[in-house]
């Protein structure tokens, strides 16, 4: 719609006055800025409404600015309704788990995209065909027979539990793949004729040249267990060894939670992910799509 | 496969790309091929989930029942709905928005915006499902922003309650999370073409909406691909949202029971495990083949620069 | 190529074969005891003390105690037996339960371990019916850990405020409830800000089906043939619904917190709510001064101005079961853990609020003086047990996407029925 305002501006001419007011512009700051507001209003409601007793909460007209810090919500989530005080190891748990899941699913998935994209051996195209398969899989369809597997491997309330079934994911050796297509592959060459390793290239030369794509696979894959539910659902019983989305889902499920202390939780768990996304973003901005910003 | 020109260094070198390969596949045997062929398996029999009989062999009984049955339908248009109300939104806003940021933006606030509209993407799907069934309530923000909006207190939108504003409301939470994603995916793509191609554009005489059609949108093909086959497999899968709106928000199920949900209420709820893995499978064929068909289009003219 | 798709193929099957080739090992020495029981801040802190005494007294039994949330709890089991991994020890609704006995998947009680000397002890224990549910072919196949029926919960500050006299004008039939919601009930314009009353959504087996029945209706016939028996009554209710949700009178819906949720807070949300005696507990713990206040009422459940026949709210019961794939050791050991558990039937009562239904406590005049219990015993007097079939859970589902489609989707309630006729009767007849 915007730009057709643009387009009728400038093809008709008669309206030569009006393009002197930068009407588009105006419209698009406007429209920019109703995006924004949509999409950090829940946010700010998130972290308001954690420090409201929740007869506030769910009050009409919404107080934006809470009267005080309720801090009993944020005691709460912390401690439990049973005053078990697992949030924090829950959180550990969480940390572990997707701290593991993004440095294996970077190093197996460069790895494999390494191997597809710049080595040539028989089933090469049907490896890869197969892994790309593996994406359209929905996870419903095979939650109970992966239950079996990690059943007959015995890893029910392990971290190893928790990890193994995403060690590597189709998506992040898709998208090394495709990054590193483009690498090119007289460096590759010219390292083996100085006599180096392939371990060697893959870790000193293929390896630092895709920190960018790297990165970006890292936070992906990191984000991906963070809010991980239905799997640890079924892996783990042991309190001790549960991570956040369950700890979150457990709560909420709880009679003696209210809506304040149910936000405190959610500002609790997702501060780490803000943490890490923050300290990241500068490649995460640039480098979400890294691997096409190489074609150009 | 040219097996004769294989020479000594190139057969090394096979090897170490297919050592480099096998840990992934023997991943992927394990946790998805194995389990997709155990679905396949099971879908050809009356399974229930606790019996210790051996399950009545049906052949395509299950396929058979779920393709006259109103539920399965029910959730093929629920899904499809939610798919195309979904991808279709977030493809061409999130165009829009990265083309508005892309050229009106300075360095700063190009990065800002994208931050803001990324951080939703950053909560989980249950934070970000108890924030957004607290808005959608009825005494909820969202009654109270569109009233204020519209200057008509005291209405109530049914956000969860009318099944047309269910299935708005869960398209809008994922509108919601994803569109920042999608904005810089865009951007990034926006940033590949080279502004000396505008330049050429400008001299000629073409205004900015004709070179965004004629430039920006044929250059920006890969994106587009990339971004509406993520997109699409995305909506195909969508399972949380709809899940936790109706488990914790008490939201009608009929409207919003996607194929996933579903396949987890038939596996798991009602214990036909036979019958929900013939539902997965069907699913998995339609996502396979509505990607090699999104594949198959866009590389019959691929771009040059 | 073909070669390597052949050798793909193989290793793909091969390799997850190789890890069940383990098979799973006896257990010898110390036999350790998985439990898992759903969430509940007063019980679990008693039977963990329970648990630690139980340990002390048997040195070779090791249990592991775990909570689950209670609304996921139901899915967890059924995917951990599915995959011959469920735990020792585990409890359920009956509705979800009975599937487990039918399938072979629990082991009789073992009398002697859980204190008794027979069935017929056992049975003589417990109230009389209170075991038919779990009893199949003369064996009993779990213990009740609790057997629970629900009653109004009437705040009396909240009708006060009504102008209503909640001990004259408490509803005794559900157009009372009508009338009565319509007077305390407050909105800011179509939202409501105060309800009177709103049901248990997705509970529809425990208290809908009880509803249809007070006006003749059945859920199944009685030759368990004919599915949704009795369409005046089906209509009506269906109808009631229609008109109490937004679509109709606007007096409540799903949507909304729960209303026993909001009830504890006593913050003038909501008049009157849908629950157990177990509430009561969560009351005095959660909002002690409410609870001392004296405004706490219980009412019966509502009949129908013109019920054929008085019919309160279903009760059901979660019992104790043991995995029998478990070995013997770990059966024995599990139901001799239940009876010690179980044994404390007058803690759980004062503690949890949760009543077991043996002889002896339902009888003793503590139970009888406790607050409260006499409304929750007349009206269990007057009740049946839900439902309970393998397929309870599906025929929950349908119940639910028949009241969501009249009381939200607009749907009228004759074709809900009509709907819920014909997928209610294809269920009972595939089994």
């Amino acid at each position: 719609m915007t730009d057709k305002t643009i387009a009728s501006n400038r093809s008709s001419g008669l309206l030569f006055a009006l393009k002197r007011v930068p009407w588009a512009r105006i419209l698009i700051w406007f429209l920019l800025i109703v995006m924004l507001v949509f999409c950090v209003m829940p946010l700010v409601f998130m972290v308001t409404a954690s420090m409201m007793p929740a007869s506030d909460i769910i009050k009409m007209p919404y107080r934006w600015i809470p009267r005080d810090f309720h801090v009993e919500n944020y005691v709460k989530a912390i401690k439990g309704n049973d005053g078990s005080f697992t949030f924090p190891r829950n959180i550990l748990n969480s940390l572990i788990v997707a701290l593991t899941v993004a440095f294996t699913t970077v190093l197996l998935a460069s790895l494999t995209g390494y191997g597809l994209a710049k080595f040539r051996f028989r089933g090469r195209n049907f490896v890869f065909m197969m892994i790309m398969a593996t994406m359209m899989i929905p996870f419903e369809a095979i939650m109970i027979p992966l239950y079996m597997v990690a059943t007959g491997l015995h890893i029910q309330n392990t971290y190893l539990g928790l990890i193994l079934p995403f060690l590597v994911s189709a998506f992040g050796v898709f998208q090394m793949r495709q990054y590193l297509l483009t690498f090119p592959g007289e460096f590759l060459d010219a390292a083996r004729v100085d006599g180096m390793g392939e371990i060697g290239i893959f870790t000193k030369i293929v390896l630092p040249n895709c920190t960018p794509v790297i990165a970006t696979l890292g936070i992906l894959s990191f984000r991906g267990q963070w809010d991980n539910l239905l799997w640890p659902l079924l892996i783990v019983q042991d309190e001790k060894m549960k991570t956040i989305p369950l700890y979150i889902s457990k709560f909420a499920e709880e009679k003696a939670t209210d809506e304040g202390a149910m936000m405190a939780v959610a500002v609790l768990a997702s501060i780490p992910m803000f943490i890490l996304f923050f300290a990241l973003s500068k490649y995460f901005i640039g480098g979400a799509a890294v691997y096409e910003s190489r074609k150009g | 496969m040219k097996k004769t020109t294989y020479r000594g260094i190139e057969k090394k070198q096979a090897r170490w790309g297919v050592a480099f390969v096998v840990p992934s596949v023997l991943f992927f045997c394990l946790f998805s091929f194995y389990p997709i062929i155990n679905a396949m398996f099971t879908s050809l029999f009356d399974k229930r989930i606790l019996s210790l009989a051996a399950p009545k062999f049906l052949g395509l009984g299950n396929y058979i029942y779920i393709f006259k049955s109103a539920s399965f339908w029910n959730s093929m248009r629920a899904t499809l709905v939610f798919t195309l109300g979904t991808f279709i939104p977030l493809l061409v806003f999130s165009l829009m928005f990265a083309t508005f940021i892309y050229n009106i933006c300075g360095r700063r606030s190009r990065g800002f915006f994208q931050i803001a509209y990324y951080t939703p993407a950053v909560l989980s799907s249950v934070v970000a499902a108890a924030i957004w069934l607290l808005i959608l309530a009825p005494p909820g923000l969202g009654n109270q922003v569109l009233n204020w909006l519209c200057r008509t207190p005291g209405v109530d939108r049914k956000w969860l309650a009318n099944g047309t504003m269910l299935q708005f409301s869960t398209m809008l939470v994922y509108f919601w999370k994803y569109i920042g994603y999608f904005v810089i995916l865009f951007i990034t793509g926006l940033a590949t073409i080279p502004p000396t191609i505008y330049e050429a554009a400008t001299i000629d005489g073409s205004s900015k909406w004709q070179s965004f059609w004629r430039i920006t949108v044929p250059l920006l093909k890969p994106t587009i691909l990339l971004v509406s086959v993520m997109a699409m497999l995305q909506c195909l899968k969508t399972f949380s949202t709809q899940y936790l709106f109706t488990q914790s928000g008490g939201a009608a199920q009929d409207p919003i029971n996607v194929i996933t949900l579903n396949i987890y209420e038939t596996g798991i709820r009602n214990q036909r495990i036979g019958r929900a893995s013939a539902m997965s499978i069907v699913l998995f064929v339609i996502m396979l083949v509505l990607t090699f068909a999104q594949f198959k289009i866009s590389k019959s003219d691929d771009v040059d620069y | 190529m073909k070669k390597a798709i052949i050798i793909l193929t193989i290793v793909a099957l091969i390799a997850p074969m190789a890890l069940f080739a383990q098979g799973s090992k006896e257990a010898s020495g110390p036999i350790t005891i998985k439990f898992w029981t759903h969430e509940d801040v007063n019980r679990n802190p008693l039977e963990l003390q329970y648990i630690a005494e139980f340990e002390a007294a048997n040195p070779n039994v090791k249990v592991e105690y775990t909570t689950q949330a209670s609304g996921k709890m139901a899915d967890i089991v059924q995917t951990a037996f599915a995959a011959n991994q469920g735990p020792t020890i585990f409890n359920l609704p009956i509705s979800d339960e009975y599937a487990y006995i039918v399938n072979g998947r629990v082991a009789p009680v073992d009398a002697k371990a859980a204190g008794y000397a027979d069935y017929q002890a056992i049975k003589s224990a417990y109230v009389d019916g209170t075991l038919d549910s779990v009893t199949v072919d003369g064996k009993i196949y779990g213990l009740p850990l609790e057997l629970t029926n629900w009653a109004i919960l009437l705040n009396k500050g909240i009708f006060r405020d009504a102008g209503l006299d909640p001990n004259k004008d408490y509803p005794k039939t559900w157009e009372d409830m009508v009338a009565v919601s319509e007077k305390i009930i407050q909105r800011d314009g179509d939202i409501i800000t105060r309800r009177g009353f709103d049901f248990r959504y997705g509970y529809y087996l425990e208290w809908l089906v009880p509803m249809v029945e007070q006006l003749g209706g059945k859920l199944i016939s009685d030759d368990g043939k004919t599915a949704i028996v009795g369409d005046d009554a089906w209509l009506k209710v269906l109808t009631f619904m229609q008109q109490w949700g937004p679509n109709g009178k606007n007096l409540g819906s799903s949507t909304y917190t729960a209303a026993r949720k909001l009830f504890n807070k006593n913050n003038g949300d909501i008049a009157m709510a849908l629950t157990g005696y177990y509430q009561t507990a969560r009351i005095s713990e959660e909002n002690p001064e409410f609870y001392a206040s004296g405004d706490l009422m219980v009412i019966p459940f509502p009949q129908f101005k013109d019920a054929v026949k008085e019919v309160a709210n279903c009760y059901y019961g979660h019992f104790y079961m043991v995995n029998a794939q478990a070995s013997k050791a770990e059966q024995e050991a599990a139901w001799k853990l239940i009876g010690y558990l179980l044994s404390h039937g007058d803690e759980y009562l004062d503690k949890a609020a949760l009543p077991q239904p043996t002889k002896k406590l339902f009888e003793s005049p503590e139970y009888k003086a406790k607050p409260y219990t006499d409304v929750f015993s007349a009206d269990m007097e007057k009740a049946h047990i839900m439902y309970y079939s393998e397929n309870s859970a599906e025929m929950q589902k349908l119940l639910k996407s028949a009241v969501e489609s009249v009381m939200l989707s607009g749907v009228s309630p004759e074709k809900a029925l009509a709907t819920l006729k014909a997928s209610a009767q294809e269920l009972i007849d595939e089994n």
